[in-house]
Parts: C-alpha cells; sequence; structure tokens
C-alpha cells in the first residue's frame, strides 16, 4: 500500500510540475475612455466570475496581470457610467491592448449629487421631485435646441418655447417665464420681457440638467415660482480634447396637398466643433456653432450662430474661478398665426417677410473659496445683454441690460446641520420702442437650512425676502419661507413632503408693453399690475422594490393668487391682468425600468393636472389634463435604439378671444387635438483609433401627427436627421 | 417580465398606429357671413342721447362682463338723432371694423342708446330701447342665424320708444 501512495503522490506531484509548466498566462492591458475621448479613472476591470481585476489609473490604464491563457468575459464599471461587459475575450501570446468606451448613464434617479440647492445633496435627499438629465440623451436625440429636450421630461410642458413645470405657465409668447432656468446657478432671463432664450444653450458643454419641480422662491426669488431648470456644465478636460459635430435633417411633406407650399424639401442643418484643454491650473473650453433652419412652415426660417467661451482658473484644489460667456446672433422669420386651416403652414399676409434680428451675450464670473472644510463662499455675478429689433409693418426694439450679483456661504455647522445663506441684487435697464424705458431693481436674501438629527429623517427649512422695485411702480416687498421633509424609511422606500410659498414679480415687458399684434388688436401698458404669489404642497414617495426598477409618486397642489395672464379688454385689446385666484392640483407617476440590465430600459411618466381659475370655474389655458411619457431603450452595443412616446390631452381652454368673433384674429385657431408624437432614435459608436464616433439617426413624429402646441402654430412635421459626433 | 414588455409594445404601437397622419384637418374654406335689415322708431327720441347703435351679442346678457368682447360681436354705425328708419347691411355699416362677425348664430341683438360724451363699452352707460324679437314681444329675443357666405335678410328691429323692453342685468 505504501508503494501505491507514493507511486500516485509521485505522480500527482509530475502532474501538477508539468501543469505549471505549461500554464501560459499574458496581461490583460488597455485603456478605459468615456464617450467623450476622457479617461474613466477609478473604472474598475475584473474577469468575470473572479475577484481578478485592476483599477484604471489617471490615464484610463489598466492591467490585469499573469492571466492564463483562455476565453474569458471582462465587466467593466464605474459610477456615473453604464456597465460594459466584453465576452468571449481570448487570452494568449497574440493579445493586443484594449480599448473600453463606457457611456455616461442618460437619466439618473439615485446616487446623484445635485446643486440646484444652492449646496451640493444626494436626489435621494431631496424633498421635492427632481428629474436629472444626463447629456448622453441629449446628443443620442439630436436635440438642436434646449427647448426640445424639456419636451421629454415628465411633468414639463412646452407650449411651443414657452416651459411650464406642472402647469405653472401658459402661453405668453415667453414673456415672465414661471420657470428659473439657470446655468450653473445663475438665471437666464432676459432684463426687458423676463423669457428664455433656448437657443443660447451650448448643448454641447452640459454636465446635467437638474429639474426642480415646485416652487424654489424660497432660494431663487422672483421667476422660480413653477420650479427651477439649472443647467450644470461640465469640468473642462484635463488634456486637449476636440469634439466635432455635425447634422442635416429634411422635413417630410405634409399628406394634405392643401398645406403644401413648397414643392422641395425643407432642411435643418448644422455644424459645431468645440475645444478643450488644460496648461497646469488653467484650463479653457471654446465652442462655435452654426444651426439653420428653413422651417417647414413659410417665413419661419432661422440662421443662428452660437460661441461659447468657458475659463478656469484652480488657485487651489479647492479654491477656483471660473468665466463662461454666451454669445447668439439670430435672425429669423417671424410666423405668428397661420392663415387659416387651409394654409396651415402659411402666415398671414401681414406677416408674411416679418423678421428678426437679435445679438445676445450671456456671461457669469463664479469664484468659488473654501475657508476651511465646514465653511464656503461663492460669489456669482452675470452680465446679460439682449437686442432685438423685428422688422415688419412696425420696427419693434429692444436693448436689455441685466446685471446680476450673488454672494453663498455654506456652513457645515456639524455632521447633522449644514446652513445655506445668500444675498443678491440685480439691476436692469431697458431701452425700447415697445416697453419703454423701464429701470428694475431687485434685491434679496436667503437662508436655508438642512437639519439631518433624527435617524433617517432629513428637515429642509428655508426663508427668503425680496425687494422689487420697477421703475415708476410701487416697491414690492415678498416674504417666501419653506418647509421640507425627507424619510428614509427602509433603504427601499422614502418618502418626501414639502410645503413652500412663491412669488414673482411682474416683468418690465408685462407693465410696460404698447405694441401691435395684428389685425388692430394692441397689447396695452398696466402699470396697476401687481405680484403674484402662491403656496404649494407636494407629498411623495421614492420606492424601489428591485435593484433594476425605480418608481416615484407624487401628489401636488398649487394656489396661486393674483395670477398673471394676457386678457382681452373692454376696449378690444390686450393687457397683462391679474386674474384673482387660481388652483392647480395633480398627480405624477414615473416609473425607471432596467429590463435588461445595460441593455434595455423603460421610463414612464404620467402627469394628471386639473388647473382652473376658481373665480370663473374654469379650466386655465393650454394646460392639458392628462400627459404621458414613455421612453424604451435598447442598447446592445455597440448599437442604441430608442423609442420615444409623448401624449398630451387636448386642451380644455385656449385663448377663445383670438379665436372667435368678434376680433377672430386666429382663423381656425380653436382647431386643437390631443397629442400623440412617436419619436425612434438609432446610434452606432465605433473608433477609429482611439477616437470614439457616434453615427445617430432620428426619425421624429414618425406618425406625422398634425397638432398645434399654441393656437394657429402647426408643430412640426415628420422629420428624420442624421448626425455624427467625434472625439479627438 | 417579457410578458410585461409585450403588453407596453403592443400599447405603444397601437396608440402610435392610431396616429398615423392623423390629427389636425385642413377645414372647409368659410367666408365671413352678414346681415341686413331695417330699424324703426316709433315716439320721441329722449333728449341727450349721444349716439345710437345696432349691437350684436353672442349670448344674452347675464352680467356687465358679457357688454363687451367676445360676447359682443359687432356693433354697427352709429344712427343718426332723430331718424325714424335706418337701413343697414353688416358689411357696410360695420362701425368697429376689427370686430368681425363671422358666423354662428347670435342670441341677443338690440338697438342701444347712450349719453355719454366718449364711446365707453361699460354697461352702466347704456340702455336697450329695441330687441330683435320674436312675434313683436321684446321680451323673447329671436336668434340671428348667420351662415357663411351669405347676407341673412329682414332682421327688423322696431324701437318703440313709448314701450321700452326690459333691461338686462347691469
Amino acid at each position: 500500500m505504501k508503494i501505491n501512495y507514493s507511486h500516485k503522490l509521485t505522480i500527482l506531484l509530475l502532474l501538477f510540475c508539468s501543469i505549471k509548466s505549461y500554464a501560459q498566462t499574458n496581461s490583460i492591458k488597455g485603456k478605459v475612455i468615456s464617450d467623450k475621448a476622457q479617461p474613466v479613472i477609478g473604472a474598475n476591470v475584473i474577469l468575470v466570475g473572479t475577484t481578478i481585476g485592476d483599477a484604471a489609473n489617471e490615464k484610463g490604464i489598466f492591467e490585469i496581470k499573469n492571466v492564463q491563457y483562455g476565453i474569458y468575459e471582462l465587466e467593466i464599471s464605474a459610477i456615473g457610467y453604464e456597465k460594459r461587459k466584453v465576452s468571449n475575450f481570448r487570452v494568449n501570446e497574440s493579445t493586443k491592448p484594449l480599448t473600453v468606451v463606457l457611456k455616461e448613464t442618460a437619466f439618473e434617479t439615485e446616487q446623484v449629487v445635485v446643486s440646484a440647492s444652492k449646496f451640493e445633496q444626494r436626489v435621494e435627499d431631496l424633498t421635492v421631485s427632481t428629474t436629472i438629465i444626463k447629456p448622453d440623451y441629449i446628443n443620442r436625440r439630436n436635440f438642436l435646441t434646449f427647448d426640445d429636450v424639456l419636451r421629454y421630461i415628465p411633468g414639463v410642458q412646452m407650449n411651443l418655447e414657452q416651459v411650464s413645470i406642472r402647469g405653472s405657465s401658459g402661453y405668453s409668447k415667453g414673456v415672465g417665464a414661471r420657470v428659473l432656468v439657470a446655468i450653473n446657478g445663475i438665471p437666464l432671463y432676459a432684463g426687458d420681457n423676463g423669457d428664455v432664450v433656448w437657443e443660447l444653450i451650448p448643448l454641447s458643454d452640459i454636465e446635467r440638467v437638474e429639474v426642480i419641480k415646485g416652487p424654489a422662491s424660497s432660494l431663487y426669488g422672483s421667476s422660480a415660482i413653477g420650479g427651477v431648470i439649472n443647467i450644470i456644465t461640465k469640468s473642462t478636460s484635463k488634456s486637449s480634447l476636440f469634439y466635432f459635430k455635425s447634422y442635416i435633417g429634411t422635413f417630410d411633406k405634409p399628406k394634405h396637398t392643401e398645406w403644401r407650399w413648397d414643392d422641395s424639401y425643407r432642411t435643418f442643418y448644422g455644424a459645431e466643433l468645440n475645444h478643450s484643454n488644460s496648461i497646469e491650473d488653467f484650463s479653457y473650453t471654446l465652442s462655435l456653432k452654426k444651426f439653420d433652419n428653413m422651417s417647414y412652415r413659410q417665413n419661419d426660417y432661422s440662421k443662428r450662430y452660437l460661441a461659447h467661451l468657458k475659463l478656469h482658473y484652480n488657485f487651489t484644489p479647492e479654491n477656483y474661478l471660473m468665466f463662461f460667456s454666451n454669445y447668439l446672433y439670430s435672425n429669423r422669420g417671424n410666423f405668428l398665426y397661420w392663415k387659416n386651416s387651409q394654409k396651415a403652414l402659411v402666415p398671414k399676409d401681414e406677416e408674411t417677410g416679418n423678421y428678426v434680428k437679435s445679438n445676445r451675450i450671456f456671461n457669469g464670473l463664479i469664484y468659488h473659496h473654501e475657508f476651511n472644510r465646514e465653511f464656503s463662499g461663492e460669489l456669482k455675478t452675470s452680465y446679460y445683454r439682449t437686442q432685438f429689433d423685428g422688422y415688419g409693418i412696425e420696427h419693434t426694439t429692444s436693448i436689455a441690460s441685466l446685471f446680476r450679483a450673488e454672494f453663498i456661504t455654506n456652513y457645515i455647522i456639524s455632521n447633522k446641520f449644514t446652513l445655506t445663506s445668500g444675498v443678491e441684487a440685480s439691476y436692469a435697464d431697458v431701452k425700447s420702442n415697445i416697453f419703454t424705458n423701464p429701470e428694475f431693481f431687485g434685491s434679496g436674501a436667503y437662508i436655508q437650512s438642512e437639519f439631518k438629527g433624527v435617524k433617517d429623517l432629513i428637515v429642509t427649512t428655508g426663508f427668503r425676502y425680496d425687494y422689487i422695485k420697477l421703475d415708476t411702480t410701487a416697491g414690492k416687498n415678498a416674504f417666501t419661507p419653506r418647509l421640507g421633509l425627507n424619510y428614509k424609511y427602509s433603504d427601499y422606500l422614502i418618502f418626501r413632503a414639502s410645503l413652500g410659498t412663491g412669488f414673482r414679480a411682474p416683468t418690465p415687458a408685462e407693465v410696460f408693453t404698447t405694441a401691435g399684434v395684428g389685425g388692430g388688436v394692441d397689447v396695452k401698458q398696466n402699470p396697476n399690475l401687481t405680484s403674484e404669489s402662491s403656496i404649494a404642497f407636494e407629498i411623495g414617495t421614492q420606492y424601489k422594490p428591485y435593484e433594476n426598477l425605480f418608481f416615484d409618486f407624487a401628489f401636488y397642489q398649487t394656489d396661486f393668487n393674483n395670477f398673471i395672464e394676457p386678457n382681452l379688454t373692454k376696449d378690444g385689446d390686450i393687457q397683462f391682468i391679474n386674474l384673482s385666484k387660481a388652483r392647480i392640483q395633480g398627480f405624477e407617476a414615473i416609473t425607471d425600468w432596467s429590463i435588461l440590465e445595460n441593455e434595455l430600459k423603460l421610463i414612464f411618466g404620467y402627469n394628471y393636472m386639473w388647473a382652473r381659475d376658481i373665480a370663473k370655474n374654469r379650466a386655465m389655458k393650454y394646460r392639458p389634463r392628462n400627459i404621458v411619457y414613455a421612453q424604451l431603450k435598447y442598447s446592445p452595443t455597440p448599437f442604441d435604439f430608442g423609442i420615444d412616446f409623448r401624449y398630451l390631452s387636448k386642451v380644455e381652454e385656449i385663448d377663445f378671444a383670438l379665436v372667435e368673433p368678434p376680433l377672430a384674429l386666429v382663423v381656425d385657431g380653436e382647431k386643437r387635438v390631443p397629442i400623440f408624437v412617436t419619436d425612434l432614435s438609432a446610434s452606432y459608436s465605433f473608433l477609429i483609433g482611439s477616437a470614439p464616433i457616434r453615427l445617430n439617426l432620428n426619425a421624429k413624429n414618425i406618425f406625422n401627427y398634425y397638432y398645434v402646441e399654441f393656437i394657429g402654430n402647426l408643430a412640426p412635421l415628420r422629420n428624420f436627421s442624421i448626425s455624427t459626433e467625434i472625439y479627438f | 417580465m417579457n410578458k410585461h414588455l409585450s403588453y407596453i409594445f403592443i400599447f405603444l404601437l397601437i396608440i402610435s398606429l392610431w396616429s398615423c397622419d392623423k390629427g389636425i384637418e385642413p377645414g372647409e374654406p368659410k367666408g365671413p357671413g352678414g346681415f341686413s335689415g331695417k330699424v324703426t322708431f316709433i315716439g320721441n327720441w329722449p333728449s341727450g342721447v349721444t349716439r345710437t347703435h345696432l349691437v350684436v351679442f353672442k349670448n344674452p346678457i347675464q352680467s356687465s362682463d358679457d357688454f363687451f368682447p367676445p360676447n359682443l360681436t359687432f356693433v354697427a354705425d352709429s344712427i343718426p338723432y332723430r331718424t325714424t328708419s335706418f337701413e343697414y347691411n353688416s358689411f357696410e355699416n360695420n362701425f368697429i371694423p376689427i370686430f368681425q362677425l363671422g358666423y354662428g348664430n347670435f342670441k341677443y341683438v338690440v338697438v342701444a342708446q347712450s349719453k355719454t360724451q366718449n364711446l365707453s363699452l361699460d354697461r352702466k352707460d347704456w340702455y336697450v330701447v329695441g330687441i330683435y324679437c320674436i312675434n313683436n314681444d321684446q321680451s323673447k329675443a329671436a336668434t340671428l342665424i348667420v351662415e357663411p357666405n351669405k347676407i341673412t335678410p329682414n332682421i327688423n328691429i322696431v324701437v318703440d320708444f313709448n314701450n321700452p323692453p326690459p333691461q338686462p342685468p347691469m
């Protein structure tokens, strides 16, 4: 027996040695980069089923040493990026370095830090409904301007160029926005009519978009009565990076022959070059963009140029200075209303040939200083100059300069208590033949605390005071307190509640406009216009029963006092007036379901809203009761396929005074339907050398559904586009 | 889950196909309509009247708000003081050209007078002196029907200063 065992042992030892001597190995080397050609620092690369792996260094390079020859599956992951798997990866003597491109996640629902509350918070800690959008979605869908992005966010509605969150706005040609749009926390509203020019936002430099639903006046003051859209720009690149994008598209012809006013296909096209680099502590981003649109409608063309510059200097890793400047030149036709429903793509005779030229420059300067780990300050200043000239029967012109400064402090008193406070002031000077020449002065001070002293409970309280003085009108004061609660019942269930107040001061345009809008109807001044105010509450919950399934539910109600809307006067003119009381109640449900991890995803949003003028007991204008969004995305690398669908029920109330006799300014303007729009998108990503390239194909309104968002304005017909993006 | 996914696909497909080439369609070309007739005055005109107009309202006046647009849809030219009869045509005698009658049913057609120096659209500044009515019963307003591209004739109103009609609410 002894001989037997020793014999077996000898054989085993011989076998082991022979196996060892024949188990050849090689290294798996490679690089992990983002779809913007930036190294993904810290990306984990592991062999599936083992604990063997490596993390990418500051250049995105990794190396897994001594891997035995064979066929493996690699898993590459990093926070903020979609996880990727590389199957059937062969390790042998000729294994080549691997380049892996990770895509940024498009919609984020958790573990994302947002700064819309003027200090950094995780999304799951917020007390109000919030949606985060990442740039991948914007690029893949080839959205030409930022307002198109907003059409696909649950709870957000666009009426032409006017944004509304949960019914906060109807339509008033962009005048007097109720949603505050900000770039890096600096408000982007014009000094004269308070509108937001979406083309001024550089889409290629967006890091993320934070959409806060509900009043935020306690932090942002006037204009944030309906919510906040905060656009955060990207960090400048640490190494030289170029980005080039070009696109071309065409509108289909309408089915109805009566609507065909041009035999040729109407096109839209554009190109953009973006460069970013760093030299030690200094870094910059510069982009130039040209985008033209012939439009599917007559006299609705646009020719635009956008320049974007961003400079960043780090005094220390914590203290920095950032300057950014956006310049937009625009020359566009002025299509106000269709001629009638038989000529739905042709403007009224008196509007044919009208056009608007404009120049806008928006400059922001941010200085951030950390005095110590607990206390930091930030100074934000901006200068926004807008100039437009409208050419039609009358020449309209306006030049507005808006100066703004804000100082914010953030004090982490303990790990349970954070205090944010700030003061701000703004001044606007307007020279115009339609808004007269008013001056505007506003100032405010606010304080907000976040308390985490009770286990799993976050209590946020805030208060703001504003003083607004609009030219000769009496100065107005506003106090806007707010309370928010967030209770983390478990890792899967979070409850939130908020009670807040809002206010909005009338803009110079709402008070002082004197202009003709056609058909002998004029807009008249109303110096008696007063600020509107609101009180709103929301209760909501986030429920995550599985790792790949997420629900968000919210009930909300907002009561408005002195709600400002354009109305027809006894003299047959249009004037902005204060409605006595209005109420908006609603329910919102959002589902985010990763059906197949990193490959198949469904996002579904439903919003029911009942917005009514309480005094007259009727619906408010241009507010649909039901809105549905659905987005299905299938991403078998290197492809991306997407279907986006949106439905808005038929709006009950419109500007009947403009549509019906006696004015009948918009012939057939009563024609409106529920909105059903379906878009298809497809992308293919590949590398040339180490340069990521993506081709995007988009078919929007694929079923060529004809609808209006505003009376007498047929929405875009079915259109197709192809775009190319290259990072090098 | 795949089953649920199929339902979602089918739902989206049905909704999408249902919307194919649908939505708003071109309407029938409809031109504006009009009406014509005669206003006859009986009795002595009150003193101090500065203007007299034939006025068309979409609906009867329930409150002072109904006295101006959009319920007020048409105002004919001013009728001269102490006229005994006035023939009119809405196309020729439109006092406010930006007001377009269009077409449809108009349930309150009256002759109204005012004594103010300047034109006012406040209800309190006007009093109704004649109503387009059924069988000369001024308590029963008749409906004016205006069809596109047509002129509705014989919209006649008798103003009897000795027998004024009921006044609408202030």
